[in-house]
Formats: C-alpha cells, structure tokens, sequence
C-alpha cells in the first residue's frame, strides 16, 4: 500500500522568519492522523500549505505519489482535499444552502437555480451527514457557533475525496459522537484525515497515528496505542509538563458574597439562582445553548434579563452595559469566548490593549503616558505570564495563546473583582493554559471571584472551587469541590439529576 | 515563572511591528511635498522657492483643518460627507453675524462652533442611535444645512467678515502668515489629541473593534458622536476662515473641499475602514493635494486635466503606500545589519 499524501521537507518562512522548517509526515489511505503541537508550532501553516491557502518555500507535497502544489482552495479541492478551519469560513449572511453549496452555489449555467432546488440539494447533504436540526434555508448568522462548526465540518466531509483536514473540529461542539461517527464513515472509504485538536483523548480515540510539530519541525511521527500523554507533551514541549494539582479546596462559601442572583430570567433562563462568593473560583458546565451565554453576557452588562435580581456587593444593581458593569461595587470584568470580534483591537499595541481600562494617562488633559503605561501593562502582562516584549506588538500580529494573554490582562487592569469568563481556554496552547489557571487561581487568593464556564470537563474538575452545571436554563446542580468529577459533570449535564432518579424510579 | 514560556514566545518573532511602517509612510508624504515643491523650479524659475512654500502652506491650512474632522470620522469607521455644506455654513454664519464689523467677534465665533457642533450631533445620533449608514446621515444633513444656508440667504450670502479678521488673514509674524502659524498650533494639539491622549486611544479602539469597545467599558455611541460633532465644527471654522480669507462667503465656497477632505485622509495612511489613522499623516496628504493643484495651475494646465492628474497622484500614491512596499523598503533597510 502507498501512502495516500507524503509531505517531506516541508518549509514556509513569512519574511524573515520561519514558519515551517522541514516537515515529514505520510498519511495512509483511511487513516486518522493527528498533528500534535503547541500554537506556534506550524500546525496552522501545515493545513494553510495543504488547504492552498499559503504556498510553501520549499519541500513537497505528494498525493497518491503525484507531486501537487495548491495554489487555491478550490485548486486543493479538485485533488479532493477539503478543509474544515478552526476560525470558521462560513459566509453569516447567506443561508445553510448556499454556504454548504459554494463555491458552485448555483447549479444553473444561463440562469439562477431556483431557490427551492438549492434547497433540496443542500438538504441532501444534510441528511447524508445526519444532521436533522439545522434547517437549509437557516441564516448561518442566526445559528449558535455549535451548529456553525457542523455545517463546516459538513461542507468539508461533502468535498473531501482524498484528505480531509480538520482543524480544531472540536473547539465548539459539545459532543464528538457525531464527527466522530461521520469520520469513520467517510475513512471506510479510504479518505484520509489529518485531524488536530488540543483535546488528547479526542486524539486518542479516533486517531491512529500522531506527529508532533514543534517550532516548525516534526519531532517524530508515533503509533498513539504505544505512548502515554507525558511522552507526548514532553515531544510537543521539549520537556515534561507539570500539572498543578487542583486549587485550594478550602471552602470559600463562607466568605463574603460578591454576585448574587435571584430568580434570573431571560429569553433562555428561566429562574436562576447563584451566589458567588470572594475568593471562589465557581465553574460552569453544561452542553452548548443551555443558556450559559446569556448568563454570563447578562454579568457582562451586553444582556438584558426579562425578571429576577442581580445583586452585586449586596446591593441591588442592574446591569445595564459592560461600562456599568465595570464600575458597580465591586466591577464585574467580562472576558467573551469569541476574542477576534469581541476581545481585541487588533491594530492596537498589546500595551495599549491591556491599558485601554484606564489609558494610564496623567495630567487634567489625560494624555496618556507611555513609560507609565507600558509599566501598567507589564505588571499586568506578568501575571498572565505575557512576555513584556510582545507589548510593542500590534495584537492582531499575535497568536491566539497571547490575545488570550492580553485580554485577561486587561481585566485584571480594570481592577474589577469579580471576573466572569466564557471558556477562557478556548482554541489555546497547553503552555497559555496553565498561565491561565495560574493567573485565576492567583486572582482568588487575593480576594477576587471568578465564574468560569468551559467545554472542557476535565478543566473545570481542576480549577472549580464549586461547580455549577446549568441545562435547560436552570441550575441543575451545584457540586462541591471534593465531589467534582467529569463523571458526575457530564451525567447532570444531560438533565437533572433529580428528575432522572425520579423518572428512574417510576420506572421501577 | 512558566516553564512554558519558551514554546509560545518563539512563535511570535515572525511578527513585523507596522508602527514603524506607518512612520515611514508619513516621512514619504512629507518628502513628496517638499520634492515637488523645490523640485518644481526645474519647470519653471518662478516656482520651487520658500514663498511658493508658505503659499502651499497657507492654502492647505482650510483643508488641514476639515480634514481632522474627517479624519476622526473616518477613525470610528465612517464618512462625513456633509463637508462642504458645514464650510458653506460657517462662511454663511460669520458673514451675516459679523456684517463687516468687530463687534461681538469673540461670541460669534465659539457660536458658529457650537451650532456646527450640534448639528454633527444630530448626524452622529443618526449613525449611533437609528444605525442609518454614515454616508446617508451625512449627505442627508449636508443637504439640509446647504438647503438652510439656501434659503436664509435667497442664494445670495450678503455680508462681510470682522475686519480683525481679514487681518488675521493677511497679517505675519517673522514672516509667517498668521494662519499658517494657526495651523501648526491646530496641529500640534490635535495630533496630540488624536494619539497621546485618552480621548484618542478612545476614537481608536472604537474604530478597531466597536464590540470589544463596548466590553472595554467605552462609550462607544458618545464616542462616535463626538467625531462627527468635532468634524462639523472643525469644517465651520474652515468656513470662517475662508469667507475672511475670500472677504465674503458663497453657497458653493465648500465644495473644492469634500472629496480633499477624504482624500488627504486616505492618502495620509489612514485605513478609509477605521480603526487606524495619524493626523500628522493627514497633514501630509493635505500638503501633498494642495502641492500639486497649486503647482498644476502656476504651470497653466486647464482645469480638466488638472482634476485628471490629481486623480492619477492620488491613485499613484494610495498604490504606493500599500503595506507590502513598506515592509519591502524595511526589510531593505535592515539587511546591512
């Protein structure tokens, strides 16, 4: 048997500096290969080069042993390579149908199809990859990013005869059964997938092979039943990783209340009722669209709830724009999930994005003060574990890890004492993860409460203090440290674990 | 400290810092100006002097004036196209208020502003409040101020402006004509208000991102309305500046102004998205476009071909500035190290 695509010596500089040095790997037919590395390590490159996004300097790609060279999407798609990318590539205005159908949206050669076949052919496509809740004729911006990704994972499976590259295909979904189902399908056809995703049992159980990049080069290309994880992240780091154990488990339910909500309601909450208490990192689980956003967009100000309470310090307050949110008594910081449209200013220095809270300015003209600012920013960088030679960088230059960085920097600026974060780890590297945890736990021991809500169990089982799994807009369960697992986690977050045990025992 | 810091600081080395670009962008502008300003005594022994120079300098202080405006409009990701109607406004107000005397000058003036002001409010509410595109809002009340200044005047403006005034215009210290020195003043402080100061970091994260704006705790519709409030009233003085320069106002006395006003701004290096902008740079446009057109009618070429050539400088020069060919001449610059 050959390999289906051979990549060897693979080599992509973006000026002066290197992107890609010397990749090797070899994809059989049928096979799950994964890329394991830190952000940085040319993963994204790899699938740009392999996509047709980019074009590599050197080395060469060979497909069912023909050299090829994609100089565009739809060039790599006519060898049968289609790409489902981790920053979503889907048109928000247009509707399931036509994005699922382009680039060839209209069938027709003189004249437009007509709507209703448009339709009927995307609905084929739909029902061939099991996917019976999204309607074609749906606008994609009105769909939740969950439904967003399978429609692009779709779009991907439906053109990919040869290789399939998915890249953080998991990032948004809150269960992988259904890819993984649709991957198998289509590997028993011989297809081949190269699969990257940070999630390592994600990896170890659909994968067969994985190589690890590391700074642009492969490190070696590994049998997955033949190595453990520290092997893994030791290839992928250089060095052994140390997780931290779980935080302090004292019990923090005692200490003072900071946020407090009262029989919260609003268009996907119908009651809830939390408290978070100072020094408390309270998590929050559940499956996609049970209205955690909408919790947490409410604390952020960007919400407004229909009845109900919130107290913020004791005191009744309501939140009307994250401005008021910032400056009530203790200021509530919300750091959104979708960082590129809601966190930074990308054209801005990461100084002047992590100062933007109070522009480090002097004086009554409020001229903003450079050496004082850049101090500002530093000290903050340091406790997000931001290198301070990025804060001349404009952000937008910056990975994904460090925009992370930056914009967690810039809450801990604002001074305020509550911070509320929707999966803050979300498509960052290990090493970013662990200065995140490092940054949150530290915020608490100095008085401060975060609320977390992340779609990784095994994150909130680390970090929580308490957790609350909410589905269906209501808090299901509220689980005490010593008793977090990922178990008990995902079993509440597919209903209430009272309501089960009930309907359990009349079935008895 | 995190022993993961190596890993992800390599990554990002690759990045080129644009700050630098843009500064080379801004010193080309000004080379420009000042190559074709001495470079054009080679066509004629009359150009190419130091008075040709204040004499550029003096008529490019009315579009360095409206063209901040335009340019911290453009900075909030939109247009302001009611330009030339707020010029005709402010020549309007000053000559029918001043009637050729003194009296009252130090009211009339901050009272033309202020009126100018309100009425980029209005256009700013439109844009922030009723989400109409900056373009519409701004031709619409452009419009109605043009149409104002139509009737109220029986389309014919009378009046004069404040004597004080036309001395201002013609009078120099150290050989320097009043208004240019007004301008290097105007600039200096709003340069530094436009990228030293809070109000400025303000404008500029509005433009980069207006919903992580508006999580960054900005008042991002305040903020957008005072754009378009500063650019009304920095058209208005333009105005008075002109109706005392011109001794008199017309109704179409701002139409030369618009499209300059936009273009010194995008040729200056501003992104004409939003979001990135130096009024050093916008400074350097206006000089450039007021360069050329003079130099285009000292040479004697029609009217016609003069627009032509202009539009062909400013394709040329947008070309130009492209980024690709400022990193090219950066990564020049760095190779003898």
């Amino acid at each position: 048997m050959t390999e289906r695509i051979n990549i060897s010596n693979l080599s992509k500089r973006y000026g002066a500096t290197v992107a890609l040095s010397g990749v090797d790997m070899g994809i059989w037919p049928g096979e799950v290969h994964a890329v394991l590395g830190e952000n940085g390590a040319g993963k994204s490159t790899l699938v740009k080069i392999l996509s047709g996004v980019v074009s590599s300097n050197a080395g060469s790609i060979s497909l069912d042993e023909e050299i090829i060279r994609p100089s565009s999407i739809i060039e790599a798609r006519r060898w049968g390579i289609a790409t489902a990318f981790q920053e979503l590539s889907l048109i928000p205005n247009m509707t399931v149908a036509e994005n699922l159908l382009l680039p060839r949206a209209s069938s027709g050669r003189f004249w437009p199809e007509s709507k209703a076949s448009i339709f009927e052919r995307a609905n084929e496509v739909l029902i061939e990859w099991e996917i019976d809740d999204i309607s074609s004729q749906s606008i994609v911006a009105d769909l939740t990013l969950a439904q967003r990704q399978r429609i692009e994972l779709v779009r991907a499976l439906s053109h990919a005869h040869c290789l399939l590259i998915l890249d953080e295909p998991t990032a948004a979904l809150p269960d992988t059964s259904w890819l993984f189902r649709q991957i198998r399908h289509v590997t028993s056809q011989g297809v081949s997938v190269l699969y990257i995703s940070h999630r390592l049992n994600e990896v170890r159980e659909i994968c067969q092979r994985a190589t690890i990049l590391r700074n642009g080069a492969t490190m070696g290309t590994v049998d997955l039943e033949g190595v453990d994880d520290e092997d893994i992240f030791s290839m992928m780091v250089g060095h052994e990783s140390s997780h931290k154990n779980k935080a302090s488990q004292e019990n923090a339910t005692n200490k003072e209340v900071l946020l407090e909500t009262d029989q919260l309601a609003s268009k996907m909450l119908k009651g809830i009722n939390l408290k978070l208490h100072a020094g408390e990192i309270l998590g929050v689980a559940g499956l996609e669209g049970q209205g955690q956003q909408e919790l947490f967009r409410i604390f952020g100000g960007l919400h407004k709830p229909k009845s109900g309470e919130i107290k913020v310090g004791n005191k009744v307050t309501s939140l009307n724009s994250p401005r008021q949110a910032l400056r009530v008594n203790p200021g509530i910081a919300f750091v959104p999930e979708e960082r590129k449209t809601e966190g930074i200013f990308p054209s801005l220095s990461a100084a002047a994005n992590i100062s933007i809270p109070n522009f480090a300015t002097t004086g009554w003209a409020k001229i903003v003060n450079g050496r004082l600012e850049r101090h500002l920013a530093a000290e903050a960088a340091s406790q997000v574990g931001l290198s301070t030679r990025y804060l001349d960088f404009e952000v937008g230059n910056l990975s994904g890890g460090n925009q992370q960085k930056v914009l967690l920097a810039r809450a801990l600026m604002t001074g305020a004492k509550i911070l509320v974060l929707f999966d803050p780890t979300r498509g960052v590297d290990v090493g970013t993860k662990q200065s995140i945890y490092a940054m949150m736990r530290h915020f608490v021991d100095q008085g401060g409460a975060i609320i977390f809500y992340s779609s990784e169990l095994s994150e909130l089982v680390q970090l929580s203090s308490r957790c609350l799994v909410v589905y269906d807009g209501l808090i299901t369960d509220d689980v005490a440290a010593n008793e977090i697992s990922e178990e008990r986690l995902l079993a509440s977050a597919h209903g209430p674990v009272n309501a089960r045990k009930e309907s359990i025992q009349e079935a008895v | 400290m995190n022993p993961f810091y190596s890993v992800t600081d390599k990554q990002d080395t690759r990045q080129a810092q644009r700050l630098n670009s843009t500064t080379i962008a801004v010193l080309t502008i000004y080379g420009l100006v000042v190559l074709m300003i001495f470079g054009s005594r080679l066509v004629s022994p009359s150009l190419g002097g130091i008075s040709q120079l204040m004499n550029v300098l003096y008529l490019s202080s009315f579009l360095v004036i409206c063209a901040f405006g335009q340019g911290l409009v453009i900075l909030v990701r939109g247009l302001d196209l009611s330009v030339a109607s707020m010029i005709t406004l402010g020549g309007v107000l000053s000559t029918t208020f001043m009637q050729g005397t003194n009296e009252g000058l130090y009211f009339i003036i901050p009272g033309i502003l202020l009126i100018s002001a309100l009425v980029g409010v209005i256009s700013g509410l439109g844009v922030t409040h009723l989400s109409i595109p900056p373009f519409i809002m701004t031709m619409a009340m452009g419009l109605i101020v043009y149409s104002v200044c139509l009737g109220f005047t029986e389309g014919t403006p009378r009046g004069f402006p404040a004597p004080m005034l036309n001395a201002f215009m013609q009078n120099k210290v150290l050989g320097v004509a009043l208004p240019i020195l007004l301008m290097l003043v105007f600039i200096l402080i709003f340069t530094i208000l436009q990228s030293y100061s809070a109000f400025g970091r303000k404008l500029n994260a509005v433009g980069n991102n207006p919903d992580a704006a508006n999580i960054a705790g900005i008042a991002v519709k305040r903020m957008t309305i005072s754009a378009y409030a500063i650019s009304a009233a920095c058209s208005a003085l333009a105005g008075v500046l002109l109706a005392a320069y011109a001794n008199g106002a017309t109704l179409r006395m701002g139409d030369d102004y618009l499209l300059p006003s936009i273009a010194a701004v995008v040729v200056g290096g501003s992104s004409i998205l939003g979001g990135r902008g130096s009024f050093l740079g916008t400074v350097g446009g206006a000089l450039l476009l007021t360069t050329l057109s003079s130099m285009l009618s000292a040479l004697g070429v029609g009217q016609g071909w003069k627009t032509i050539l202009e539009g062909i400088v400013i394709l040329v020069a947008l070309i130009m500035l492209r980024e690709q060919i400022f990193t090219g001449l950066q990564s020049m610059l760095k190779k003898p190290n």
